[in-house]
């Protein structure tokens, strides 16, 4: 079994969102919520100053705060790391929300469209199901569950989060952490990576390289 | 009807086409993606940039208009409802074409000899990529007068446009990323406009270890990724770049650090200077003379096996050669090489001189300048497919306001002597020209390099000799009378002073012809109200124009004062066959080249049209099928003409065809004028494939090859063509009683002095009885990659991904400066500048801007266009002042203006 994982350059990301406006496209994300996003954000005080960006999003915890908080089981890990939601059993509590140290979790209540009213394609994409139940990314699973046979997640762009498809900077790489031939897992060897707050526990899988 | 890919380009900025599919679901177009059929071949991966993922959302928009409409409010001003009523196409073609058969009633030209119809397109030339068979129109119409600006000129790369173009055949810049080692960037900003290629590239060589110096006022995208931000005063650069070359040039042994053998054969720097400041001639062939050493005597340039002095002083028998014929006969004039005067020209230009100007430590452009000399791997060379060329891994950019306006000139011309100082320019990893606007064939640069005078380049300037100037314009902006360098392409005219006829309509100038209104007005894909500088002249100017026809796309600050709107189909409604690949701007540098195809995604929302059909309406209702159909045959709109000794696909003459015939046509022409012959790929496939490509070799990356082999030299670093041709202008206007260009006629300077640039600005303030002290503040731009050049300002989700980069949506400054004027975070301020306009919006503090300077990004400050007039962001182009005293000899300005700063 695979254990998903992404390894992002930080010496790469220019901040430009493509990432951004990949993922809510790929999702149908409604206006405000975004399942990642780019920091910009300055260190430092003029003249030594430092401008950097850091894609944020769910770290798919090997150890999620996330879901033992979760009161339905509808916060769930697989096997293969994606945390994920069930939203037929999620009853939008919110605790998920609180717990989640990286802000990656989602509550939206009511229907929000671009323009006031819904696009065509607004309309096409309608997800009730998603109104008033946790939202998060989800590594984009549904595409991993349905690749084409022999497609290679984090090669394959049909089986390969679009985030890490849309980047024009090469930034962003997709993979299994347990298989050494992986991508990632030759990156991590040969670069020096962080991961955010790991001092809490979580074993985020997302990992960022810094040099 | 299920799932479908369908393959289009995009371009909604000039760092494309890039390859995408459009995902249609049932009918409705859901989202897009990166076209990874594409991904070899393409330079980055196939990605296409956050822009691209708006295309859905500006198809459905339900502010797009989607019937043409007609102006009942007769009267026209900001404040002045339109009162659009929607009428059919058949009124509206009908409206315009009455307009247009006026015209060609009464004739094409006004009694002043302008155009009566004038067109101005926006967006930097990405309009010919959406506008279909429109050219052709245009084409057959006669002449038509584009001279009036959007914004070009302060907006683009004016100086490196014209500059680049005449030294390098560099309509644009970029370094070799792939084989770079340095990149000193005056202020260029690549990761926000070079496109997915050039963040690609970027990105690619950072994480290979690519050293890149940001040297600008605050630190923007491209600086965040930088290994170093060097901050600096606006306009100030070119005190650093003339520091650097005398660093080179002086403190450094510059007989090791410089490429000798490239100066000596690939410059102009052996050439002798007479005393009258033109190169010293053969008397009877009249070639450039060098002194040769061996021989210990002067000997034309072009003679074998010498190895010409770069530095000494000699008496030599020659002539010399001024403006108008005008020639000095020498028996032993004191002449030196062109380098020994480069040499003594930046003397004193000193890093502490420099220092002094641009707020940067002389350490700091001693370090740079070393540091540039010891990377360029003078002596080194590589194989490019199996050609072995010489490698100078570094490279010097220059930013839009950097090399814009005044000091432009200046700081293209030290970027390009450092460059070739060191023999970087036009080789592996250093830097390249991309493209060519201005010379002919456009499709590829290197075929335009043809032996001209004195070993260079032949240059298509406009004529400055009495016989053949063109003393009265012919067109608005005057750019063949004025500016020689700008020639006269079917781009020339948008890179002209275009912003001189708003000028003109409320400063006449002396001497001049008086400026008149066209009498109808087309634009497309733009909005000067919001993309021109002081943007309160048009809002004054526009209610005099007596027809304006508007392409639109919703309504907005341009054309709520026009008097018909026509909605076009966009970007994924619309067909039409456009170049890919080959070297073009930012940073596309490509291994293939071809063609890609836009095609329709979904039926055109309400009632749109196909500009391609639009242009053959407007053809038959005018009576210019004929002609138009014959345009289009000659390759009008994409520059493949449809008969060849190939093929035979033309049109025929009287039939009107619709937008589907035509483009099956170009698309088989193009396909077959690529290949020889050898495949023909028809509408259909295209649409199927949606790109068709073949190899372009690499090694066509590269100018120098082509040099070499035709025995030309860069025209550097002496500008003796230059001296003369601003002689002979001068002459020419004051003949004509024209002395308000002197300012500019100043610029034409074999070797450009530096002069205080900031000044100009205070002197501006003093214009308008105002104490410069009191506006202390420079107000910058910066770009946008979410928005440069997209017409996607109306669509929430641009605004909502872009506010996550900084400067969207507000005014960014130094805490200390906001501090001392009692401005808090979020804060609503006032900006105001010297002539009294003023902007307001909300204060974003931040550290990396230097104290003396506010920020807002480009282009914003609408009152019209749905969505983007709640936005609440200023624009600079409120507050900058558009003056002749602004405007340098090349006809643009830089994109700044002296303001202060309130709380509101």
């Amino acid at each position: 079994m695979a254990r998903w994982g992404m390894v992002i350059d930080l010496r790469r990301c220019v901040g430009c969102q493509t990432c951004t406006v990949a993922c809510k496209l790929e999702h149908n994300l409604p206006p405000q919520t975004f399942w990642r996003y780019v920091i910009d954000a300055e260190l430092g005080a003029y003249p030594e100053v430092e401008r950097r960006f850091l894609p944020m999003q769910c770290m798919h915890c090997g150890e999620p705060p996330c879901v033992p908080v979760c009161p339905t089981g509808a916060s769930q890990k697989r096997p293969d790391g994606i945390v994920w939601v069930d939203d037929t059993v999620c009853v939008g509590c919110g605790y998920c929300v609180v717990a989640c140290p990286y802000r990656a979790r989602h509550l939206v209540l009511e229907e929000r469209w671009y323009f006031g009213q819904p696009t065509p394609p607004e309309q096409a994409r309608r997800q009730p199901a998603r109104l008033g139940v946790c939202t998060k990314c989800t590594f984009c699973m549904q595409r991993l569950d349905a690749a084409p046979p022999g497609a290679v997640p984090g090669r394959d762009p049909a089986a390969t989060p679009v985030c890490a498809t849309s980047c024009i900077a090469n930034a962003i790489h997709f993979g299994d952490l347990d298989d050494p031939q992986s991508s990632v897992s030759q990156l991590l060897r040969t670069h020096k990576t962080v991961r955010l707050l790991e001092a809490l526990g979580t074993d985020p899988a997302v990992y960022y390289i810094v040099g | 009807m299920g799932v479908q890919k369908v393959p289009v380009y995009c371009y909604q900025c000039v760092a494309g086409p890039d390859l995408l599919n459009v995902v249609v679901e049932d009918g409705v177009a859901t989202t897009v993606e990166p076209n990874f059929a594409f991904a070899a071949e393409h330079p980055a991966g196939g990605r296409i940039c956050v822009k691209a993922y708006g295309l859905v959302q500006k198809l459905y928009n339900p502010h797009r208009l989607t019937t043409p409409m007609r102006r009942t409010n007769p009267k026209k001003g900001k404040d002045e409802d339109p009162g659009w009523v929607p009428i059919s196409w058949d009124e509206a073609l009908d409206m315009l074409a009455a307009k247009l058969n006026a015209i060609r009633a009464a004739g094409l030209l006004d009694e002043h000899g302008y155009p009566r119809l004038a067109v101005t397109f926006g967006s930097a030339g990405i309009p010919v990529a959406y506008m279909g068979t429109l050219p052709a129109f245009l084409a057959a119409w006669g002449p038509v007068d584009q001279d009036i600006g959007s914004g070009q000129g302060v907006k683009c790369y004016h100086s490196e446009h014209l500059y680049g173009e005449y030294w390098h055949r560099a309509f644009t810049v970029a370094p070799d990323t792939p084989r770079c080692r340095l990149v000193i960037s005056f202020g260029h900003n690549g990761d926000a406009s070079g496109g997915v290629a050039g963040v690609w590239r970027h990105a690619e060589a950072r994480a290979r270890g690519l050293r890149w110096v940001q040297v600008e006022p605050h630190q923007s995208v491209t600086a965040a990724t930088a290994s170093e931000w060097v901050p600096i005063r606006p306009k100030t650069d070119a005190a650093v770049l003339f520091a650097m070359l005398h660093v080179v040039l002086h403190e450094l042994p510059w007989q090791e650090v410089c490429d000798v053998p490239f100066l000596r054969h690939f410059t102009n720097a052996p050439y002798l200077v007479g005393p009258h400041g033109y190169y010293l001639r053969h008397g009877s062939s009249r070639r450039p003379l060098v002194w040769d050493p061996r021989q210990g005597q002067a000997v034309p340039f072009d003679t074998p096996g010498i190895e010409p002095a770069l530095e000494g002083e000699f008496r030599v028998r020659g002539v010399e050669e001024g403006p108008d014929g005008h020639c000095w006969a020498h028996h032993a004039a004191r002449c030196r090489p062109a380098l020994a005067l480069l040499r003594e020209h930046v003397r004193d230009y000193t890093p502490e001189w420099a220092a002094e100007i641009a707020d940067v430590p002389a350490a700091t452009i001693r370090r740079l300048a070393t540091e540039y000399v010891e990377t360029a791997a003078v002596g080194e060379t590589i194989d490019i497919e199996g050609t072995r060329l010489p490698y100078r891994p570094v490279a010097i950019l220059l930013g839009k306001t950097v090399c814009n306006g005044w000091g432009g000139y200046e700081c293209c011309w030290a970027r390009t002597v450092l460059a070739a100082l060191v023999g970087a320019l036009e080789v592996p990893g250093s830097i390249l020209g991309t493209t060519v606007r201005l010379n002919r064939p456009a499709v590829n640069r290197l075929e335009s390099v043809r032996p001209g005078s004195d070993g260079f380049m032949a240059q298509p300037l406009n004529p400055t000799d009495r016989e053949r100037w063109q003393a009265r314009p012919r067109s608005r902006n005057a750019y063949q009378t004025l500016v020689p360098l700008v020639a006269n392409s079917p781009w020339s005219p948008a890179l002209g002073p275009a912003h001189l006829p708003w000028l003109f309509l409320e400063e006449p100038p002396e001497a001049w012809p008086p400026p008149t209104l066209p009498e109808v007005w087309i634009i497309y894909r733009t909005n000067p109200v919001i993309s021109n500088w002081e943007s309160d002249r048009l809002l004054r100017q526009l209610p005099r124009f007596p027809f304006i026809a508007a392409f639109a796309y919703t309504v907005d600050e341009t054309n709520w004062f026009a008097d018909l709107l026509l909605p076009e189909s966009t970007d994924l409604e619309s067909l039409q066959l456009y170049r890919i690949g080959g070297t073009k701007y930012i940073e596309q540098y490509w291994r293939y080249t071809g063609f890609a195809l836009r095609q329709p995604v979904v039926p055109p929302r309400g009632d749109t049209r196909d500009l391609t059909d639009i242009a053959t309406e407007l053809a038959v209702r005018t009576g210019l099928l004929a002609a138009y159909n014959a345009a289009i045959n000659r390759g009008a709109p994409l520059g493949v003409p449809l008969q060849s000794p190939l093929y035979d696909l033309r049109l025929d003459l009287e039939r009107p065809y619709r937008a589907e015939e035509i483009w099956d046509r170009i698309c088989r022409a193009a396909t077959l004028s690529l290949t020889q012959g050898r495949e023909e790929k028809d509408l259909a496939w295209f649409k199927a494939h949606g790109a068709f490509l073949v190899p372009f070799p690499e090694r066509q990356w590269y100018l120098h090859p082509v040099m070499a082999a035709s025995g030309l030299r860069y025209e550097l670093p002496y500008q003796e063509r230059l001296r003369r041709v601003g002689k002979e202008l001068r002459a020419r206007l004051h003949e004509r009683g024209i002395r308000w260009w002197d300012a500019q006629l100043a610029e034409y300077q074999a070797l450009p002095h530096w002069k205080d640039f900031p000044d100009l600005w205070a002197q501006v303030a003093r214009r308008y009885g105002k104490d410069p002290n009191d506006y202390p503040l420079w107000l910058l731009t910066s770009r946008s990659m979410q928005y440069a050049w997209g017409s996607n300002v109306s669509l929430p989700l641009m605004a909502e991904v872009a506010r996550h980069v900084q400067g969207h949506f507000g005014v960014m400054l130094h805490p200390q400066t906001a501090a001392a004027a009692g401005i808090r975070e979020g804060d609503e301020v006032v900006l105001e500048a010297p002539h009294g306009a003023q902007a307001r919006g909300k204060a974003l503090l931040r550290q990396g801007v230097r104290p003396d300077v506010v920020v807002v990004l480009q282009q914003f400050g609408h009152w019209a266009t749905p969505f983007a007039k709640e936005l609440d962001m200023p624009t600079l182009n409120q507050l900058a002042i558009m003056d002749l005293t602004l405007t340098d000899a090349t006809g643009s300005s830089a994109d700044l203006v002296r303001v202060r700063v309130r709380r509101a």
